[in-house]
């Protein structure tokens, strides 16, 4: 029998918007779950994806990708390189499994939403092949660590981190969320697929990849690149989504969506990807800073995407922008300082030679955090370890989650955005934070930040232990220095000769 | 007297931290609790300087006897302390 190519046929069988005559078309696709806005179904039909993908090609095309992966991880097993590594690249490979491995594993249900309530049919088959994809990317990236968990307890974290109340698995949370789980069908497609995965994930699974090739991490570099030929293919569906709103009077609604997911997507790399790129990664390693990573990847072709389409950058673009010199930096040291209470050793990455390559990154850098690690290094030095290490907690906003930081020293212009709500003092780490909140109050309201949790007596001892045990993080799990402050210029690399 | 949970944002520092201080404290004493948890862990002392507590969201600079009670600050409102000389 002759095979037809699929070019001739895949129109027509996802043709499937089948006209329903035992429930009626609001039942089959109730409007809190599809989210079609008043759009009626025959254009949702113009939905054309760029990428055509059968069952057949799937599958085929996954098994190749997954034969590569797991063959690269079978020849490098015995390399052991995860012995020889330096700790501040362990620390980065336990910094992202724990916050992304179940977090994808989740988002196949955000797939699902559309591969089920989706009222184009190209994105329901187009989100059929997502949430497969998501699946594997959960599924891969628990394995991968898995066999590190003789290593260290730390490893474990892969899995454990996002069923924990420890602080930053309650920010990624807060925002997966907002994002994923909470959304209908054509929010998700354009808060998830669009804003998060077109702009941010390229540059965690890109920028990512090249600094692990370079470390000599083959296993990794191959891991995360396979998985972004995954997101690369299924962050198309956001597009013509938005596509359909614009043309339907809905540009407002679609603009909206992702001002206020792509802010909260860099909150959340501000404190997970910034300090991977620009601190933890050995300096030789280095590919390019995290601003310049982001330059290309979210100011060069993010927006370019935007005007493609029509729509506008965000309306906080210039504060953005700005922010590309100061948030990360803050919150590297917040994550630092506050070490014992991540699953990972941070890296300070502030030796001599690493602040001049920030320096030189960031000018204005040494006179501005600098300060800060100035006292620190000097401390250390001094025998005071005690004084790097912290005595109360940092405020976090109510939005992102995340420390209130801002520029510290001769720049100092840290500064709190609250809001009186319904009674409730709330707190906010930038104006856009806030203005987040103020766009949906009933949404936001309800949920409580690590510092509302501890002062309504929910963490005991209301001390930095019953801080711990809260966040479940054990002896052994806890994050020290990943370099034993050898960048300080004393001791040596006591994780290394460990 | 009962412990006052406030939000301190102290100057040349790159964060906010949470201090809880006695509501009977003066502002000098609520700025020496502030200080506990930033000079000379990522603040250099200032020697010579007086540290001053003002209200973050309007600038108000409480007088230095003052007692935080009497400040009317809600409970975790962010104060700004800040080097000064007078």
């Amino acid at each position: 029998m002759t095979k037809l190519a699929s070019s001739d046929y895949y129109d027509l069988v996802r043709t499937t918007n089948w006209t329903p005559s035992y429930v009626s078309e609001d039942e089959l696709f109730p409007e809190m779950m599809s989210g079609a806005r008043g759009i009626p179904m025959e254009k949702w039909e113009s939905f054309d994806e760029p990428y055509k993908v059968t069952y057949n090609d799937y599958v085929a095309t996954q098994r190749e990708k997954d034969a590569g992966v797991y063959s690269v991880r079978a020849a490098l097993e015995r390399a052991n390189f995860v012995d020889s590594a330096d700790p501040g690249w362990i620390s980065t490979l336990q910094a992202h499994y724990g916050a992304l491995a179940v977090a994808e594993y989740g988002a196949a249900t955000a797939e699902a939403r559309m591969a089920r309530f989706s009222k184009a049919p190209g994105n329901r088959n187009m989100a059929t092949f997502g949430m497969l994809d998501e699946t594997r990317h959960g599924q891969i990236q628990l394995f991968f660590p898995h066999e590190h968990t003789k290593r260290s307890r730390q490893w474990d974290w892969a899995y454990k981190a996002m069923h924990t109340n420890e602080w930053a698995a309650l920010a990624a949370r807060h925002m997966f969320d907002d994002m994923m789980f909470t959304r209908d069908a054509a929010s998700v497609a354009i808060m998830l697929t669009f804003a998060f995965e077109t702009g941010f994930t390229n540059m965690q699974f890109l920028g990512l990849a090249a600094d692990a090739a370079e470390a000599g991490d083959h296993t990794f570099s191959s891991l995360i690149s396979s998985i972004q030929t995954d997101e690369s293919r299924h962050a198309q569906q956001g597009g013509p989504v938005l596509k359909i709103l614009i043309e339907n009077g809905k540009k407002a609604e679609a603009q909206k969506m992702i001002d206020i997911i792509f802010w909260r997507a860099w909150k959340l790399f501000s404190v997970l990807t910034g300090p991977i790129l620009d601190y933890y990664t050995p300096l030789e390693h280095r590919k390019q800073s995290f601003k310049e990573f982001m330059q290309e990847w979210i100011i060069g072709q993010f927006e370019r995407q935007l005007n493609d389409l029509g729509l506008d950058t965000p309306w906080y673009w210039d504060e953005f922008i700005r922010s590309l010199d100061e948030t990360h930096h803050g919150m590297h040291m917040g994550v630092w300082y506050w070490r014992p209470t991540v699953w990972w050793n941070p890296a300070a990455g502030v030796s001599p030679e690493e602040r001049e390559w920030l320096e030189e990154k960031y000018p204005g850098w040494n006179k501005t955090f600098g300060r800060c690690w100035d006292q620190i290094t000097e401390n250390l030095r001094n025998g005071r370890e005690d004084l790097t290490l912290p005595q109360t907690l940092p405020s976090i906003c109510n939005m992102c989650n995340l420390p209130l930081v801002g520029t510290p020293g001769d720049g100092w212009n840290v500064k709190d955005y609250q809001l009186l709500h319904e009674g409730r003092l709330y707190h906010f780490g930038s104006e856009v934070d806030r203005w987040v909140f103020q766009q949906d109050p009933e949404r936001y309201k309800g949920h409580m930040n690590f510092i509302d949790r501890f002062l309504s007596g929910k963490v005991q001892p209301a001390d930095l232990a019953g801080a711990l045990k809260y966040m479940g993080l054990a002896p052994g799990e806890c994050g020290v220095d990943a370099h034993g402050y050898a960048w300080a210029g004393i001791g040596a690399s006591s994780r290394a000769a460990e | 007297m009962a412990q006052f949970p406030i939000s301190s944002n102290f100057e040349g520092d790159f964060v906010v931290q949470l201090v809880a201080v006695d509501d009977a404290a003066t502002m000098d004493e609520v700025a020496a609790a502030c200080a506990e948890h930033s000079v000379n862990r990522r603040v250099a002392p200032r020697p010579g300087k007086i540290l001053r507590v003002r209200r973050h969201s309007n600038g108000e600079v409480f007088p230095r006897e003052m007692k935080l009670k009497d400040a009317g600050l809600l409970p975790t409102e962010t104060v700004d302390v800040i080097f000064t000389d007078i």
